[in-house]
């Protein structure tokens, strides 16, 4: 058993999870390790977590802890060593790659600290990408809801490189949100923009939740950021070691900071 | 600098497999090209510097006397030149069919040839190996090959089979020629006098050549020989004669090694376009690393030479690695030719110091020049872009280029429709650099163009396109590379078959006899032409008698007999005259089409009525008078000009029939000619030959040219093949986050895997329908230009067939490509992808 040590309930806010009835995703025992033997480094280290539906959830920690491992497998971009994943009530360990796959297209919006938009493709195009790829046609009524939110409704004509870092991102929210996906996952998403444009995107972030009840997971190590969230979890050497319900920039900070101690 | 290319090369092994390979395939097919034809060459050439070293005058058949096989020098110029003062031995060739006679009754070797065996040991070309010579009646000799093949031993009773008849004889010796077994392709017999001349040449004493060896030097000895020169021969030093002849011989391996080398330098310089297009990706990818040197104080000069010496030092290793694969291939294609039956002379691959240098620089020199582009490129690199996202892509093509490019196109359209021969070429010329630079256009427009159409395959289809279109320069060198093997290859065939077409029309429109017998040295006896008359489907038989002579100086061939008849069987008409007119002192002239100047044209009407001067091998001469002029037909050239019987007995003397016309009922023509090839095949002086198959055989002659350089075109087009994969292969590796986004975002892998394959496709596509059209329109051109600058009219032939091929091969080989890069543009991991930089 090495030195896997179980979050009990109490600790993860299963009260919470209680209350709303439903969890989005959720893990249990997840182990992922890297490299064998003596080499080995354990990014989880035995982690059991719900992400709860309708909410915002941060994951901080230092460099290092895990958190974007944690946010991969959850979000079945990667694979656990051992332990479990879901997402609603799919076991992700279950599914091919190309389930997996079909998983994200139809269930899972991505939001990434490089925008990551396909740079042959419109503004629009790139928006409603996950339903081209399924073949469905995007809700014009919902779409332009999304596209007002978000500010670009002059901009949908033009491709990636014709903007600037905001608007990407923008355009990448955008994507995450159009096909009201179960959950959206988003990685740093405030890493590369400065500050105003930051706040643009995590305000359009906290507005899909408090909005329309989206449920997102980010991942991030600025406490700004996190201020925006329901909750945030702190991970450290793989286990989650702590959670904070209402957070503010300054407790977040204030927490972060016993990590250095 | 240079420790920082030598990092470079070794740090980016994997994207310069591709380069490597294009440049071992050129350089591999250029060596071996070179190390075969060395090969023979230096072997032939060889041999006849040795076997013919002692000749110091040689008299050999005037040039240009194409007809003129069968013009002899009479032993007696032979016997009057071994008179002369300072000759010490004269030696002539003389050689006819023979073959031998099992004791079945069935023949063998038929097809070799036997050979006066030259008694003078210096001047004879041919060797004893085993044995003795050949003296006395009844003594022959075999070559080495043949006594192999046959299983012929010094000491065997055989029979042998010749024009004059079977004889027994006994072999003695054994011969070979230099390095080769025999001068003959199929073997050589070496008779002794006189039967030689009983066997090979009804008993007359003539040679086809005199060799001749004296004690004075060769000039002195030229000057006294030449007034005994009889015409239509030349005499020759045996310098001029060595080297005339060493032309001769070596002219296969020297027209094989080149034809084979200009193959392999157009896969090079297809090569150069992969080469060229990798390093661009490669100094796009580096940009980065480029711009921190640049910032860090690295000035342009130097990193030129850092990326020019990357591309000498794989240039060096592939030229190298090529040649070495150019010896192992060189040495297969000799064992596929041995195995084959094909002994090529000279044994084994010689590694010739001059044909690895060659490859070596050739190869350098390409890759050299191919990186200096992306060099100058990259040189230019600003330290700023160190700090960008991603190397910007430019989706334009410059106003430059768009004029450049229609003016060329201009040039070139005038060109090909307007224009001479040169004129032409330049047009052609003007028209392909048009295409090559406008290729990032075509890859715009053909994009476009396609858009809708690939849209139906789905989101995939549509990024297909538009990867296609997102650096337009880069998919034209990739696809160019594939335009120039499918335009040259659509240009053979075109042109190709437009001139077959044409030539077998022209030849198919001229009547002809159905079969021609003709016999090389022989008869026609009164006996086979009653055999042959009595075949079943023969209608007639018309046997000729005929001569080789000179008319006005020009080597010809006169015949007679029934003209009538002969007219008839092979539906040879007058342009003037009439057949009628034919009587002793007259001619019915075919006029000279090899430079007969002399003897003027056929609609010359000055010919009528004139006089020309017949002059046989023996020296005799006759002034007849014109009374017709021939129409050429095919059949003319068996017949050459016609005289009465009289008038040929008198000047040529009284012979026999050496050729016929054979005329058959149609139908029937299957079981006839079976029965007529069991009677000929008999008589080895004797070839059959089906009249109206020439155009057949012409048509096929085309048919393997066609094909034949279509192969070597391959070549090619084989590495244009290398040039997409890498293509693909590279720009998937710069995409990989894009991919890795779109696999995130919930494209499955096949998907992405067809993306791929469907944009290599439309690389492919483009480079073969553009070389298709390109190919066709240049080909239509031709003829145009050679039916307006000509009196032919050659019609265009569209191998309409041969075309879909070439454009399903070359979509077909686009999908090839791809397999590699597809299976790889899914195999990176998701996350890997998504966050690589």
């Amino acid at each position: 058993m090495r030195c896997e040590r179980y979050i009990r309930h109490d600790m993860t806010g299963t009260d919470e999870v209680d209350d709303n009835g439903t969890s989005a995703a959720r893990t249990l025992a997840a182990v992922k390790t890297y490299g064998d033997g003596d080499a080995a480094i354990h990014a989880l280290a035995g982690v059991t977590v719900e992400f709860p539906a309708h909410r915002f959830t941060a994951i901080m920690g230092p460099s290092g802890s895990g958190k974007s491992t944690l946010m991969q497998c959850v979000a079945g971009l990667d694979r656990l060593t051992s332990g479990q994943a879901f997402i609603g009530d799919v076991d992700l360990s279950t599914l091919s790659r190309t389930d997996l796959t079909l998983l994200r297209r139809d269930r899972l919006g991505f939001i990434f600290q490089q925008y990551n938009l396909i740079p042959t493709l419109s503004a629009e195009e790139n928006m409603v990408l996950p339903l081209t790829l399924a073949g469905k046609d995007p809700d014009r009524a919902w779409l332009s809801t999304v596209v007002d939110t978000v500010g670009l409704g002059d901009r949908l004509g033009n491709l990636p490189s014709q903007l600037s870092g905001g608007q990407q991102q923008r355009v990448a929210v955008a994507r995450a949100l159009v096909p009201r996906p179960d959950i959206v996952f988003a990685d740093e998403p405030t890493g590369a923009l400065d500050s105003h444009a930051g706040v643009e995107i995590l305000t359009f972030m906290r507005r899909a939740v408090d909005d329309v009840g989206q449920t997102m997971v980010m991942v991030t190590h600025d406490p700004h950021a996190a201020s925006y969230a329901d909750q945030v979890l702190f991970l450290e050497d793989g286990q989650i070691i702590d959670r904070m319900d209402q957070p503010t920039s300054d407790r977040v900070l204030d927490r972060m900071k016993q990590f250095e101690g | 600098m240079l420790t920082l290319a030598w990092r470079g090369v070794r740090h980016n092994t994997g994207r310069y497999v591709a380069t490597l390979v294009a440049i071992i395939t050129g350089v591999a097919f250029f060596a071996a090209a070179g190390f075969v034809g060395d090969r023979i060459t230096r072997a032939l050439e060889g041999d006849v510097d040795r076997q013919f070293a002692a000749v110091d005058v040689a008299i050999v058949v005037e040039d240009g006397a194409d007809f003129a096989d069968d013009l002899r020098i009479d032993g007696s110029v032979a016997e009057d030149i071994a008179a002369l003062p300072g000759v010490e031995a004269v030696g002539g060739d003389l050689s006819g069919s023979v073959a031998f006679l099992g004791s079945d009754g069935t023949t063998f070797a038929d097809g070799a040839v036997g050979r006066l065996w030259i008694s003078d040991d210096a001047l004879n070309p041919i060797d004893v190996d085993e044995g003795t010579a050949p003296l006395a009646d009844g003594e022959i000799a075999v070559d080495a090959g043949l006594a192999e093949d046959e299983d012929i031993d010094v000491g065997d009773e055989l029979t042998v089979l010749t024009l004059a008849g079977e004889f027994d004889v006994t072999v003695v010796g054994i011969t070979t020629f230099g390095d080769s077994d025999a001068q003959d392709q199929s073997g050589t017999v070496s008779i002794p006098a006189p039967s030689a001349f009983d066997w090979l040449n009804s008993g007359q004493v003539e040679f086809e050549d005199l060799y001749v060896r004296g004690t004075v030097d060769e000039t002195a000895l030229l000057e006294a020989v030449e007034p005994l020169v009889p015409d239509g021969f030349d005499a020759q030093t045996g310098d001029d004669f060595r080297s005339d002849k060493r032309g001769e011989v070596a002219g296969f391996g020297r027209v094989l090694k080149i034809t084979m080398q200009a193959f392999a330098m157009l896969a090079l310089f297809v090569g150069g376009f992969v080469i060229y297009n990798t390093f661009n990706v490669i100094v796009s990818q580096r940009v980065r690393e480029l711009a921190v040197l640049s910032a860090i104080g690295a000035t342009p000069k130097q990193l030129k030479r850092s990326l020019r010496f990357e591309g000498v030092v794989i240039g060096l290793i592939g030229s190298v690695l090529g040649v070495v694969a150019g010896f192992a291939l060189a040495l297969g294609l000799a064992a596929i030719l041995a195995a084959a039956d094909v002994s090529l002379p000279g044994s084994g691959v010689a590694l010739s110091s001059g044909v690895v240098i060659q490859g070596v620089i050739v190869g350098t020199l390409i890759t050299y020049l191919s990186v200096t582009i992306p060099a100058r490129r990259a040189s230019r690199t600003e330290p700023i872009e160190a700090l960008r996202q991603s190397a910007a892509e430019t989706g334009t093509v410059s106003r430059g280029r768009m004029v450049a490019t229609g003016v060329l196109a201009a040039i070139g359209v005038l060109g090909l429709l307007q224009g001479g021969a040169p004129l032409v070429a330049l047009g052609v010329l003007s028209m392909f650099v048009a295409v090559i630079m406008g290729g990032p256009l075509i890859a715009i427009a053909g994009s476009r163009l396609l858009r809708p159409a690939f849209s139906r395959f789905g989101l995939e289809g549509r990024l297909a396109v538009d990867n296609v279109a997102r650096n337009p320069q880069r998919t034209a060198t990739t696809s160019n590379a594939l335009l120039i093997g499918v335009f040259l290859v659509t240009l053979v065939s075109v042109a190709g078959t437009s001139a077959k077409d044409y030539a077998v029309a022209e030849i198919n429109s001229l009547s002809s006899a159905d079969y021609v017998i003709e016999s090389d040295g022989g008869t026609i006896d009164d006996g086979l032409v009653a055999d042959l008359e009595g075949v079943t489907g023969v209608e007639a038989v018309t046997p000729f008698r005929r001569e080789s002579v000179t008319v006005d100086g020009e080597p010809g061939v006169v015949s007679t007999g029934d003209v009538a008849a002969i007219a008839e069987a092979a539906s040879i008409e007058l342009a003037e005259g009439s057949f009628d007119d034919l009587v002793a002192g007259t001619i019915l002239l075919l006029p000279s089409t090899a430079g007969g100047s002399a003897i003027g044209a056929e609609d010359d009407p000055s010919l009528l009525g004139s006089v020309v001067t017949l002059v046989d091998a023996a020296g005799d001469s006759a002034e007849l008078e014109v009374v017709g002029v021939l129409e050429t037909s095919i059949d003319t050239i068996s017949t050459g000009s016609f005289v009465a019987t009289d008038t040929f007995d008198g000047f040529v003397g009284d012979t026999a029939p050496t050729v016929a016309f054979l005329d058959v009922a149609t139908g029937v023509e299957s079981d006839t000619e079976d029965a007529i090839e069991a009677l000929t095949d008999r008589r080895p002086d004797i070839t059959l030959t089906r009249g109206n198959t020439i155009g057949q055989l012409i048509g096929a002659v085309f048919d393997f040219l066609i094909s034949a350089v279509n192969g070597l075109l391959l070549m090619s087009v084989a590495v244009a093949l290398i040039g997409i994969v890498n293509t693909l292969s590279l720009s998937i590796l710069e995409r990989r986050r894009e991919l890795g986004l779109l696999r995130v975002v919930g494209m499955v892998d096949e998907r992405v895997r067809r993306m791929v394959r469907l944009e290599s496709v439309l690389i492919s596509a483009l480079g073969t329908v553009t070389g298709v059209a390109f190919g066709v329109f240049t080909g239509w051109a031709l003829i145009y230009t050679i039916d307006r600058a000509s009196d032919a009219d050659l019609g265009f032939s569209l191998p309409g067939r041969l075309l879909l091929v070439v454009l399903a091969l070359g979509i077909g080989l686009g999908f090839l490509a791809s397999l590699v890069p597809a299976s790889r543009s899914t195999r990176l991991d998701v996350l890997d992808a998504i966050e690589a930089t």
